[in-house]
Order: structure tokens, then C-alpha cells, then sequence
């Protein structure tokens, strides 16, 4: 039998790496939950879950009780698949299924440009049974090995707003529907900075694949150092864009109850729990990827080169160990956004997005432009970068006292209130209820005795 | 009431300075204490709180440490027994009638013995509805009743957490060890 023609090594790796990641991913995400709770739970002083193990009651499992709460992961799916899975009776139906699913896949389906651990040597080997014939040669070890790899990052980033406004919008609730509003917002206004801080790198790379950032950045040195302001402005997109702590409006509880997830339950609830720890996941490999070399670790002045962290090392045991430092730093920067998020107070709404529009967004245009003059005069290496990013946030603090004040505070009084009364409008204070007014007479106002 | 004008505080918050208002390091700033705290507490280390519960009893910290006094620790009732193991309440309803929730009903009867005039035939007490405040055991002219230390108290309906003369009395056979009256 003919070997099918579209049947190459990278497809097969390539689907391979698909079916892993997915799982390991997944996993990612479940223990992510499990690590927040432990997170938070040290940072207040108090324990998190210690209690659940893997014993499920059995004696002879006994020694894997406790286990340091690993288990609460598998109680929680559990129990999500357990609970009621209501529907209430006035939603959109159609758009309340829908919801769940456009947030998960998105999140999710922004992995397959991942050079996970960069290139393996494959050589020439047959299926047995079907007799097919592969050729050998170098594959990728990423679910797709596009030339348009961070293209397709940002267009995926920017559909997982969908699944957040239809969930608003379908549960016929005016909490969940402020709460898609303003995750829309807010994430149509922080992907402006995204994509301007990602357009730092791009200039700097002069490359789309994302393969090729990384090499740039093993020969160049790890461009969070070359652009700090960028990496800066990329994090804190990428924590809007994934509705973390400080920007999480779109679920601010004492505001908006549960935000755009209060009418749901049970696994669909979960989906939305599961997503949102996703595209955590991604934004934090997509950090890894453009500012911090993604499996690259600056190993070759101890291990010499050809160690198997460095991408000429094509072997197998070079491609898992780079998978195993690319995962390193993306678990290492998930913890991060955990410290963030229980370190920070959530911003007021419109402090988010006069951050976005008066802070973030010039900032990033500044950034743009400085990239843009030094690729043009060549001054890409690492110590010309710095020193000119160290000077763009320098003129940044210096000029902060000369612009124009914007008291964030300040009330706007409601058209028509006894604040702001309509023209020819009688104001007056007094109480209307009769007993407020036996309770403590206004002065002027008491009967004589 | 509504609000008059002159009770409306105006509080503008404090300007920030240079450093302050570009917020990052501020913010380094939090993650600073943050760490602290994560380190420090890190595997019930020297700022963590937590006491485990099962294993570890507030009965075995010192008050400043999160544990009780067992002197004046407010739990479930006891009704006390006399030398003679009778019941010592006399029903003088001095403490349904101070009790704040209303959650203690006695039934007065003649006393069997030559001592008192009255004993209480039904003595129940509404754990669900006590909210611990120890009057009765202020207002008890011959300390028949006592707030324990036991803190613990489970039940499976609301009928069960009712509890009668006998088990009152019980309470007081199991505590007595524990808190001497």
C-alpha cells in the first residue's frame, strides 16, 4: 500500500503533540485551581485544602490519605458533574448552551501554535501493519507549524470575549448582562497595548513564527531584558484579556453577584471556571514565548553547547527537556498572576479602562515608536534596548506631574437629583417620610411643643 | 432619614507623588508583603493560624494562642446534680424568664423531696435557639445550671438538638472531670 501523500513526519508529531498537550494542559489547569487555593490560603496565614488525598475511603490505600489536599481537584470535578445543571426559565436557550463552549474553545485552541519544545530529529521508520513509509527529517515539536503563528494567537485571544458577552447576554439577568458589558470593554480596550507590545517584538524579531522568536532570543538574549516596558505593558494586557485579578469587573462580586456566570451551574459553570484557568495557561505561554525564550534556558556556559536545553540539540531527550522547561515557566508565571491577584484590590471600572486609554495605551505607542527608530538605526542588541527603555520609563515618571489632572474621584451628580436639580426645580431636603421627621426633626422644621 | 447636606463628609484622598503614580512600584511594593506573608505561614509555619481541627482541640491552646478559658467559656448546658445525684434546679424559672432567646421551658412539679418545694419535671433547652450569652447561669440562685466547655454539639434533626432533663444530666455526668463545679 502507497503512503498517503499528506501523511509526514510533522503531521504525525504534530497530532501526537496534540493529544498530549491537551491533557497536559487540562491538568495544568485543574492543579492551577488547587495551587491558587494554597496560594491565597499562605498568603492570608492560613493552610488551603490538606485534607482530600486518594484513598476514597479505602483502608488499603490508607498511606495516600492527606497527600497534601491533591485530591481536591478530582472532589471539585466531582461535584460539578454531580450538581444540578439548571436552566432558568426565561434565558436564551440557544445562546445559554452556546456560551460555555465559545469560551472553552478558544482559550483552548490557542496552544496549537506553541513550539513546545522546539525542533526533533526524526529518521526515516514504517508503521507496521499498514506499511507505510515516513520520511524522516526535522519536525516541530507544536500542534501546528504555521508561518502565521502569532497572527493566529492574537485573532484566538480576541474571540474568547465572545463566549463572555453571549453568557451575559443569554442568561436575561441584569447582573450577568453589566458583566459581559464590561468584560467587552475592557477587552476590546486592552488589546490595543497586546497588540502594540507584541508589535515591539515582532519589529525587533522581524519574524511571525514562533519557532523563530525563540531562536532570535537564544541568540540574542531573552528579550524581557531588551524591553522591559513592553514585556511590562504585554502583562499587564494579558491579565485583562484574562479577566484576572486587578481587572476581573466582568465578575466582581460584590457588584455583579457572580458577573456574567451568575445564572449558571453545574459543569457549565465549571466550563466557564475551566476556561478562564485556560487562558491563563495560554497568555502565560505566550509570555514565556516572546519575552522569556520560551524553552530556552541559558545553560550553554555550564553545560556547554549542544546541552540538551539549547535548540541545536534535536534528540529526544533534548525535545522533553525542553517541553520540561517551557512548562516550568509557564506554571512559574501562573503562580505569578496568583500573587497578583491576591495581592492587588480590584480596580473600579473606569479606572480600568482610564488606565487602558490614558496610561497603557500611549505608553505603548511610545514603545512602538522607540522599537520602530532603533531597528531603523540597528541598535537591536541588548544593552542599547535597556538603556533606551530605562530612559522611556524614566520620561515617563518625569513628565507624570505635568499632565492634566483627572480627579478619579470626583461625583458627577445625577441630572434631575436634588444635587443637580432641572432648571425652575424646587429643592429641598426635608424628609418625606413623617416619622424620619419625629425621629429628628430637621431644624426649623420641629412643632412647638 | 435622609441625608442633609451638612452630614455629607467630603474626604479627597491624598495625593500621590511621582513614584506613587506611575503605581509599579507600589505594587512591588505588595508583593513584598505578600511574600512575606506566604513565607512565613508557609506549611503552618510562625504566622499561620490555622488549628487543625480534629486532631487539634481549642481546649489545647492558651487564649492568646486561639484556645478557650475553660473558666469562662460559654458552651452547651449542664444541669448540675446535687451530693445525692438528684437534680439540683429548684424551678424558681428564673432563667426562662432572663433568657434573652427564649429557649429555656421548664415544667414546674411538686418536689419529691423534703428539701425544696419544687423540681423541675421537664427542663428542655433549645440549643438551636440559644445564642450562649450565659444569663441563666448568672440568674441561677443554686448554680443547677452551667455553660460547659464543649463546643462541638451535632445533631441530625432540629428535634434532636432539643435537649431534655436526662440528657442535661448527662452532659454534666460526661463534664464533670472537665469542669468541676
Amino acid at each position: 500500500m502507497d503512503t498517503p501523500s499528506f501523511l509526514t513526519a510533522q503531521v504525525l508529531v504534530s497530532i501526537a503533540v496534540l493529544v498530549i498537550f491537551v491533557h497536559v494542559i487540562l491538568g495544568i489547569v485543574t492543579y492551577s485551581i488547587y495551587l491558587e487555593r494554597k496560594i491565597s490560603a499562605y498568603i492570608q496565614d492560613r493552610i488551603g485544602p490538606n485534607r482530600v488525598g486518594f484513598d476514597f475511603g479505602l483502608p488499603f490505600l490508607k498511606f495516600l490519605r492527606g497527600c497534601f489536599g491533591l485530591g481536591q481537584p478530582l472532589a471539585d470535578g466531582i461535584k460539578f458533574f454531580l450538581k444540578e445543571d439548571y436552566t432558568p426559565d426565561k434565558v436564551d436557550k440557544a445562546l445559554f448552551t452556546l456560551a460555555p463552549m465559545t469560551i472553552v474553545v478558544p482559550a483552548l485552541i490557542g496552544f496549537a501554535v506553541i513550539p513546545w519544545g522546539g525542533v526533533w530529529h526524526i529518521n526515516q521508520f514504517t508503521i507496521p501493519i499498514l506499511n507505510w513509509t515516513i520520511a524522516g527529517g526535522d519536525v516541530v515539536i507544536a500542534g501546528a507549524n504555521v508561518n502565521v503563528g502569532i497572527i493566529y494567537m492574537l485573532a484566538v485571544a480576541s474571540l474568547g470575549v465572545y463566549g463572555v458577552t453571549l453568557g451575559g447576554w443569554a442568561s436575561n439577568n441584569k447582573y450577568s448582562f453589566l458583566g459581559g458589558l464590561r468584560s467587552t470593554a475592557q477587552m476590546l480596550a486592552y488589546e490595543i497595548p497586546l497588540g502594540l507590545s507584541l508589535l515591539c517584538v515582532l519589529l525587533v524579531t522581524g519574524t511571525v513564527v514562533p519557532d523563530g522568536i525563540i531562536r532570535y532570543q537564544v541568540e540574542h538574549g531573552w528579550l524581557l531584558f531588551a524591553m522591559p516596558v513592553a514585556a511590562t505593558i504585554f502583562f499587564i494586557s494579558i491579565l485583562a484579556e484574562a479577566n484576572r485579578a486587578p481587572f476581573d469587573n466582568a465578575e466582581a462580586e460584590q457588584e455583579l453577584v457572580g458577573g456574567y456566570h451568575t445564572e449558571y451551574s453545574s459543569m457549565r459553570f465549571a466550563l466557564f471556571f475551566l476556561a478562564e484557568y485556560a487562558h491563563m495557561t495560554t497568555s502565560c505561554a505566550f509570555f514565556a514565548l516572546l519575552f522569556l525564550g520560551g524553552y530556552h534556558l541559558p545553560a550553554s556556559w555550564i553545560a556547554g553547547p549542544g546541552h540538551v536545553f539549547s535548540p541545536e540539540n534535536v534528540t529526544l531527550l533534548g525535545v522533553l527537556a525542553k517541553c520540561g522547561v517551557y512548562l516550568t515557566k509557564v506554571v512559574l508565571l501562573i503562580c505569578f498572576m496568583m500573587v497578583i491577584r491576591w495581592t492587588l484590590p480590584r480596580m473600579r471600572f473606569d479606572q480600568v479602562m482610564m488606565m487602558a486609554w490614558q496610561a497603557v495605551i500611549p505608553i505603548a505607542l511610545a514603545t512602538v515608536v522607540l522599537t520602530s527608530v532603533l531597528v531603523y538605526l540597528d541598535l537591536t542588541d541588548l544593552l542599547p534596548m535597556l538603556a533606551a527603555n530605562i530612559l522611556l520609563a524614566g520620561f515617563i515618571v518625569g513628565i507624570y506631574p505635568l499632565l492634566p489632572k483627572y480627579n478619579p474621584n470626583r461625583k458627577i451628580p445625577l441630572y434631575g437629583s436634588r444635587f443637580n436639580p432641572v432648571p425652575g426645580e424646587r429643592v429641598s431636603t426635608r424628609p418625606t417620610d413623617p416619622m424620619a421627621l419625629e425621629d429628628r426633626p430637621i431644624e426649623g422644621t420641629a412643632k412647638p411643643a | 432619614m435622609a441625608i442633609r447636606d451638612e452630614d455629607i463628609l467630603k474626604i479627597d484622598p491624598p495625593p500621590m507623588n511621582r513614584l506613587e503614580g506611575v503605581y509599579l512600584p507600589e505594587v512591588i511594593k505588595g508583593f513584598g508583603t505578600t511574600m512575606r506573608h506566604f513565607f512565613t505561614s508557609f506549611g503552618q509555619g510562625r504566622t499561620s493560624r490555622t488549628i487543625q481541627y480534629p486532631e487539634q482541640r481549642r481546649e489545647h491552646f492558651k487564649p492568646e494562642d486561639g484556645g478557650i478559658e475553660p473558666s469562662n467559656f460559654r458552651g452547651v448546658h449542664r444541669l448540675n446534680r446535687d451530693e445525692a445525684g438528684r437534680v439540683k434546679c429548684v424551678a424558681c424559672m428564673m432563667c426562662p424568664t432572663i433568657c434573652p432567646a427564649k429557649c429555656i421551658h421548664i415544667e414546674a412539679a411538686e418536689s419529691p423531696w423534703d428539701d425544696r418545694e419544687k423540681y423541675p419535671r421537664k427542663f428542655e433547652i433549645d440549643e438551636l435557639r440559644c445564642i450562649f450569652c450565659g444569663m441563666c447561669e448568672e440568674a441561677c440562685p443554686v448554680d443547677a445550671i452551667e455553660l460547659t466547655t464543649e463546643y462541638d454539639v451535632v445533631g441530625l434533626s432540629r428535634a434532636e438538638m432539643v435537649f431534655d432533663k436526662e440528657k442535661l444530666l448527662n452532659v454534666y455526668d460526661v463534664t464533670i472531670n472537665k469542669k468541676p463545679m
